[in-house]
């Protein structure tokens, strides 16, 4: 079953492989694509992590992934208009967010064999 | 198990869009990157350097030209003066007529006064008004029109001598001075009585006063020997006659 998280890592490789083929983009494109990337590694990681622990939801899932791509990019747009960096609340928010993720999904595996019983006691609760 | 199915798809579709744009983004950054190396910051610096360059050794190859040039004039009118008595006045006034109008370096007791940007400048950038601490083309004006209400005779700004038809304007970073870009710290050197010269830039309320708040450094020296050039470029008119004399 573990062996099935296969497929997004090869969806990422295929896609970095896709991206490099793509044109490249005009001159003041980048902050957006860059705000894109924090957005989908946040939603990723979160998928993931809430996937451990078995509370996944593709509603919430992909509400998130767009909800949140599309604010950062309101976000960067607003600001540039109006010069206010709010390109770092996003980059804050995201990159926190990302390791906060990291860290749970991180403990979850490396407690898997251990505290088995703690993780099936969680399950049951909810 | 079955929950795991649209997890995973939607996962795996999220990373090839993540995919997709880190890709597109290393791409798009290397590309630019490459861009302004090459274009930009590499050859065109070098290039403009070596026109830069080359029309410094073409004015300066001029301005030997000049004055070899203004030498023989200087000859000729000698020789012209020495020979003929019928000359000599002429010649005379001529040279008075040149002094006056600034062909002619001339040598003579003054003050030299010198004007540094503010110290706070730099720091001062992000302030309010970071020009106040910028020596302007105005205050090089108001200073050069004290001096000549002083009685200054000749006046020099980093070299340039200033004729009727000087013209000095702020362009940019840079103060023009006879179409001749200069740049701080600017000094000026006066011929004229040193004490008077001095005082009417140094009183309660006048110039070196105004500037003082603002860190704009002026210092005046006053010596016995100074020198300013002689104007540079012809003075030609092409819109104005003199009116027919009867």
């Amino acid at each position: 079953m573990k062996l099935l998280w296969i497929f997004p890592l090869a969806g990422l490789l295929g896609g970095i492989c896709l991206g490099t083929v793509l044109p490249v983009l005009p001159v003041g494109y980048s902050g957006y694509v860059g705000m894109g990337i924090l957005a989908c590694a946040d939603s990723v990681l979160g998928g993931f992590k809430s996937a451990l622990y078995g509370q996944f939801k593709l509603s919430i899932f992909l509400s998130g992934f767009l909800g949140n791509a599309l604010i950062a990019v309101l976000l960067l747009f607003l600001g540039e208009q109006l010069d206010i960096p709010f390109l770092l609340a996003a980059v804050v928010v995201f990159g926190s967010r990302i390791f906060q993720n990291f860290a749970e999904i991180r403990r979850n595996l490396l407690n898997l064999g251990k505290k088995k019983d703690k993780i099936h006691t969680r399950r049951k609760m909810m | 198990m079955k929950q795991k199915i649209p997890a995973l798809c939607a996962v795996t579709a999220v990373c090839v869009v993540l995919g997709m744009m880190i890709g597109l983004q290393y791409k798009t950054v290397k590309t630019q990157q490459a861009a302004l190396l090459s274009s930009t910051d590499g050859q065109r610096v070098s290039e403009l350097t070596q026109q830069l360059a080359q029309a410094d050794a073409q004015i300066s190859h001029l301005q030997a030209q000049i004055d070899s040039q203004q030498e023989r004039l200087m000859e000729y009118e000698t020789a012209l003066g020495d020979e003929n008595g019928e000359f000599a006045s002429l010649v005379e006034e001529n040279e008075a007529l040149k002094r006056a109008a600034g062909q002619t370096s001339l040598v003579g007791r003054g003050v030299t006064v010198t004007i540094r940007d503010s110290k706070a400048a730099g720091s001062a950038a992000g302030s309010a008004n970071p020009d106040a601490f910028l020596v302007h083309a105005e205050d090089l004006l108001s200073i050069l029109n004290e001096l000549n209400v002083a009685g200054a005779e000749a006046i020099s700004i980093n070299g340039e001598r200033l004729v009727s038809q000087s013209a000095i304007r702020c362009s940019g970073s840079v103060v023009t001075v006879n179409d001749t870009k200069v740049a701080a710290p600017f000094v000026i050197t006066a011929i004229g009585d040193p004490d008077l010269l001095e005082a009417a830039l140094v009183f309660p309320g006048g110039v070196v006063d105004t500037l003082k708040p603002w860190g704009i450094e002026i210092t005046i020296v006053k010596s016995n020997n100074l020198e300013v050039p002689a104007y540079r470029q012809m003075v030609e008119f092409t819109e104005g006659h003199e009116e027919a004399k009867g």
